[in-house]
């Protein structure tokens, strides 16, 4: 009894999985009874282009949070149309998880995501048009400052603009200071708004 | 005419709110110069003229290099025995022992995985902790596995060979317990040499991580923080199926599992925090 | 001094938040997410939580089921600040178990009465030191 060394590390690969490793098999494990086998299967699946739509079609029913998070990572990587659209689709699902998760995945996908911006920064649903301003947090894009001033000049809502003010401070530059000013006195009597310009103005240098 | 480039209050403010989200690092008001010498640094080898500049440059290059490079500048990955102790002595006093008592009469070893290896110390460091501080080792099996992506340090780290400054930590004592002299250097004993199990692995790689499970604690300490968001969290998913239920991660001091991934519970015992897989994870 | 825990991805929020809190003579610890909230929890107990409900990681509502559903957590009124006015956020809201639902933006005085009336202050309490 003591330190000794390891007789399996790296395990045969074989292992206890007994469905074969190919596209045809891993669809089947993604509905397999064991939330394990189903992770293994979403993960391996990323390697596969034409996994998105079966990715998509088990995150709707998907019941255990480890793996949906699994799939969100697979989708994230295969990053495809059908993977995007479905991340999409997300924003609008009552389950609050779900919906940031997919926002976090999005933020990876900025070549992706960007065609679709425009129509997400239209939304009727101001709580998709504050996702998709949360998305632009990390999209490593050029349009995203003209997206943002676009935001704070034109949306009516408060929180939408509230969320696109709190990002211009931190990537904003001179430009957005003349929006960022009308916005102060759009919501004239808003506090937090009149907080949140001044700071971004601040941080803009344009105070 | 050259502008003295400078970093202002707000800029360092803008800096610092981005970097702790990102990372999970946040430096004090007293660390202001070290962050703007490293940010002046930076700024002047990318030939930004002003913070503005090269902030909008950072985060929103496409290949993330920028942001990669400055993360390792802002932080000191120095690697010795017993850096950041309070860990092994968690391991020992609080992690161990709740995963003993739940493991009731199951004699399988317990398995512990360290990484990356780095040229060893933390591996050879946790052996002999375990050694010197945990009793229960005379009736339970151990064992460690250390894996690292490069190979050259796998050599280092098997041949188990130090200088002064590696071993600066170490009680004598134990130094020469364990270590025996090697010319200006310090051999590891063949005790510990022989005790563990070094392994070359790229844990972003899924396929590769298939073959690595039943661990019932994973050390990774220093490494994820260098990773994008999206390797991040997939290293954290491998981690996740690596691991028996109940079984622990352990990070570096400054870094956070909160900033990755949600399926671990965080654990905080009286010297550490650390993450654990549910034990009812299927 | 009454500490209270301000969980919000959005810096501007944390900062907004603690700026009313402050003046008021509170003591404010931030969080970006549910997660981390839980891990500053585990550190120190805290008077009193203000949560955010759309977050990376562990949202409000996830966080204020963790929080409460651990016995062996320090339990504290929480006050949850959303866009949302929906009934049925609220409603999830409450059932996540908090004790307040509060609409975004939030008006200081009206945010600082609701702390007040929820650690059983009067207004002159606050600032003392307890």
């Amino acid at each position: 009894m003591a330190l000794k060394k390891s007789q399996q590390t790296p395990a045969d690969a074989k292992d206890e999985r007994h469905l074969p490793r190919d596209l045809s098999g891993l669809l089947t494990a993604l509905n397999a009874a064991e939330p394990m086998a189903r992770r293994w299967a979403a993960r391996d699946l990323a390697e596969h282009p034409e996994a998105s739509a079966a990715l998509v079609e088990r995150m709707r029913i998907e019941t255990e949070p480890s793996v949906t998070q699994v799939i969100l990572t697979s989708l994230t990587r295969l990053g495809d149309e059908i993977a995007v659209a479905g991340l999409t689709d997300c924003l609008r699902s009552e389950d609050a998880m779900l919906r940031n998760a997919a926002i976090e995945a999005m933020k990876q996908l900025p070549d992706e995501v960007a065609p679709i911006m425009g129509q997400l920064l239209e939304d009727p649903d101001p709580d998709v048009r504050i996702f998709a301003v949360d998305v632009l947090e990390s999209l490593r894009h050029p349009r995203v400052e003209d997206w943002l001033i676009r935001v704070i000049a034109e949306d009516p809502h408060v929180n939408v603009c509230a969320t696109a003010v709190d990002l211009l401070g931190e990537i904003g530059s001179e430009r957005a200071a003349a929006t960022l000013r009308a916005l102060k006195s759009r919501f004239a009597d808003e506090p937090y708004i009149q907080f949140a310009a001044d700071l971004a103005l601040k941080r803009i240098g344009a105070d | 005419m050259a502008v003295q480039k400078s970093i202002s209050e707000e800029d360092f403010r803008t800096f610092r709110e981005f970097f702790y989200r990102k990372t999970g690092i946040l430096f004090e008001d007293s660390k202001r110069y070290f962050v703007d010498k490293r940010l002046l640094d930076r700024m002047n080898a990318t030939g930004s003229e002003t913070f503005r500049g090269y902030f909008t440059m950072m985060r929103f290059q496409t290949s993330g290099e920028e942001l990669q490079t400055l993360i390792n500048s802002m932080t000191v990955n120095e690697t010795y025995f017993f850096r950041e102790e309070y860990q092994f002595r968690c391991l020992v006093d609080s992690v161990l022992e709740e995963l003993v008592e739940r493991r009731a009469d199951d004699s399988s070893p317990i398995r512990i995985w360290s990484v990356p290896s780095a040229s060893g110390e933390e591996a050879y460091g946790i052996a002999i902790y375990l050694l010197e501080y945990w009793p229960r080792i005379a009736d339970l099996d151990v064992e460690i596995i250390s894996s690292d992506i490069d190979t050259d340090i796998l050599a280092q780290a098997r041949r188990g060979r130090y200088g002064e400054r590696s071993l600066q930590q170490l009680p004598l004592s134990l130094r020469n317990k364990y270590f025996h002299r090697d010319g200006d250097h310090y051999r590891v004993d063949d005790v510990l040499r022989e005790a563990v199990d070094f392994t070359r692995a790229n844990v972003t790689d899924a396929a590769e991580m298939r073959g690595y499970r039943n661990f019932d604690v994973i050390f990774c300490r220093n490494l994820l923080i260098y990773f994008d968001d999206l390797s991040r969290k997939q290293t954290a998913e491998s981690f996740y199926d690596a691991l028996n239920p109940g079984g622990f991660v352990c990070l570096g001091h400054s870094e956070s599992m909160s900033r990755i991934s949600s399926l671990f519970r965080v654990r905080k015992f009286p010297e550490a925090i650390v993450y654990q897989k549910p034990w009812e994870a299927r | 001094m009454k500490r209270i825990l301000v969980i919000d991805d959005a810096a501007t929020v944390r900062l907004y938040h603690r700026s009313i809190l402050e003046s008021a003579g509170f003591e404010v610890t931030e969080a970006v997410n549910g997660l981390e909230a839980l891990e500053r929890v585990a550190e120190a107990p805290f008077d009193l939580y203000l949560v955010d409900v759309n977050m990376p990681k562990l949202d409000g509502y996830g966080f204020l089921r963790e929080l409460r559903g651990k016995n062996q957590l320090p339990q504290a009124p929480a006050i949850m600040v959303s866009t949302e006015a929906a009934a049925n956020d609220q409603a999830q809201a409450f059932l996540s178990g908090a004790n307040l639902y509060q609409v975004k933006p939030v008006r200081p005085e009206r945010l600082l009465s609701h702390v007040q009336t929820l650690l059983g202050m009067t207004p002159t309490d606050v600032g003392r030191p307890s």
